[in-house]
């Protein structure tokens, strides 16, 4: 069979069916290509922030308060609730070295109009009574917020429908072709053609394989992530929790951080936030280890030893899930954006690592905006997936 | 007076989350058809038990509304932990016999 539309998105995670949404919204006859089921990658298997305070100044922290905001309509357009909660979160602090570079860092951030601040042992307390006494300050931002992965993707599938969108479910795309300067024609497993002037290769982790069929260079590279889950518990402190560490590695390479050779190996930091389903979900290790999904007892283990010594109550508590996702991350910290050099008509919108649940409405808005020949929005350059094309 | 057929829309098959026969029959034909997509879409099976309990009555639902072979339908594998477990025995004790994949 061949199929005919404007757009062909291939990848149906959040970032895919964001790009989908607003492409149909905008009057786009589009279909959503997966080679999965409803989440089955990194959307179905992460956290569920919008964060700010892991962000530099610069266009990711931008793009963030700008997806926030669309957030805040979506909940309307897409008549639901999708989980959305803004509990604040808190960065914590646990000697004087890391307690001068959060000082600085949220300095920053201030001047950059993100609300944050750090606050004394005393404060800190107040909000998260079970913290640790060796933790001797923390951060503090109320912008901090969350949204249900899936039902976000719902929202967007369903909306989009009512569009005209499709979205065509565990049927892979296994070559892509183009006769001159004609419509892209993509094929699928079960041998069908998918047909359109253009392309969107939304397909996080296995963006690159997409890329390489049409020669494009997408050096993007999966750094697995393992959670855990808990029951359901009571409310344990007002914010959602990170551990300073890993943040401090990333703004000061010349500082050593304490961390057991397992948390050095793994990339482990402490991420924990509760869910709308009113669990905790708890992370999360950073591994460089291919395409391999699996989750690892060595990564549950060092991920609840490094937890405990945080919030030594949680001992008590059950988990009932172990999941690993595989982020899509880039060189440069950055996804690629944007319309590929030489390849009319093929675009790229991946490459989110952690951040794709955050800045996926933005991803999608400004992606349909490409596709549509808006004025250009020069701030986006840097997000360009030819930045890549010539190593 | 209530249709007996619509009360029993509203019996738990995932007891762990309340969710109901009518929100797995709307999902399922909003086209989500197996285990895992009408788990994401409706949290059935996402709580404590983790579908221990609900998974094969839900399987057994898709299979009559769809036609598809159960096999089509389950999971294929069970992830680590099997049930519920304290943190503190993962902190504690050396295991490494335990399968996840």
């Amino acid at each position: 069979m061949t199929y005919a539309a404007d757009v062909l998105v291939i990848g149906g995670g959040i970032i895919g069916l964001s790009c989908g949404f607003y492409l149909s919204k905008r009057g786009k006859r589009v279909f959503v290509l997966d080679s999965g089921g409803f989440a089955d990658g990194a959307s179905g298997a992460c956290d569920d922030m919008i964060l700010f305070q892991s962000k530099k100044p610069g266009i990711n922290l931008a793009l963030t308060f700008e997806s926030l905001e669309l957030y805040k309509s979506l909940l309307t357009e897409l008549d639901d609730d999708l989980g959305f909660a803004n509990m604040g979160g808190m960065v914590l602090i646990e000697n004087q070295q890391e307690l001068e570079i959060m000082e600085e860092f949220v300095a920053q951030q201030r001047s950059y109009g993100l609300d944050v601040e750090v606050i004394d042992k005393r404060a800190m307390l107040k909000k998260q009574p079970f913290l640790s006494d060796h933790i001797i300050a923390s951060t503090y931002s109320k912008m901090d917020s969350q949204v249900d992965p899936f039902s976000v993707m719902r929202g967007f599938e369903r909306k989009g429908g009512s569009y005209g969108m499709k979205v065509f479910r565990r049927n892979g795309v296994v070559g892509i072709d183009r006769i001159g300067t004609g419509d892209y024609q993509v094929v699928t497993e079960d041998g069908s053609i998918y047909q359109a002037p253009i392309v969107v290769n939304a397909a996080g982790t296995w963006a690159g394989q997409i890329g390489e069929m049409v020669g494009a260079t997408i050096p993007i590279k999966p750094k697995r992530g393992q959670i855990i889950v808990t029951e359901r518990i009571p409310q344990i402190g007002d914010t959602n929790l990170w551990s300073a560490k890993y943040l401090v590695t990333k703004l000061r390479s010349d500082v050593v951080v304490d961390l057991n050779e397992d948390e050095r190996s793994m990339g482990l930091s402490m991420a924990i936030t509760r869910s709308s389903g009113d669990t905790y979900l708890i992370g999360s290790t950073r591994e460089f280890v291919g395409f391999d999904k699996n989750t690892t007892i060595a990564g549950i283990r060092a991920i609840i030893k490094q937890t405990l010594t945080y919030l030594p109550k949680l001992r008590d508590v059950n988990f009932i899930r172990a999941m690993a996702g595989l982020r899509p991350s880039t060189p440069d910290g950055r996804m690629l954006l944007g319309e590929h050099a030489g390849i009319e008509g093929f675009f790229t919108a991946a490459g989110h690592e952690g951040d794709g649940i955050a800045l996926a409405p933005i991803t999608g808005k400004l992606l349909a905006s490409m596709v549509c020949r808006d004025p250009v929005d020069h701030r986006l350059d840097e997000l360009s997936p030819n930045r890549f094309a010539n190593p | 007076m209530t249709d007996d057929k619509d009360k029993d829309k509203d019996m738990f098959i995932c007891r762990c989350e309340e969710v109901t026969l009518r929100e797995i029959e709307q999902a399922i034909d909003d086209g989500f058809v197996t285990v895992k997509d009408v788990k994401r879409v409706t949290r059935a099976g996402m709580g404590l038990c983790q579908g221990r309990t609900c998974s094969k009555t839900i399987a057994r639902i898709i299979a009559q509304r769809t036609g598809k072979p159960l096999e089509e339908i389950l999971p294929k594998s069970f992830r680590y932990p099997v049930r519920p477990e304290k943190m503190m025995a993962v902190e504690n004790e050396e295991f490494d016999d335990a399968k996840n994949s």
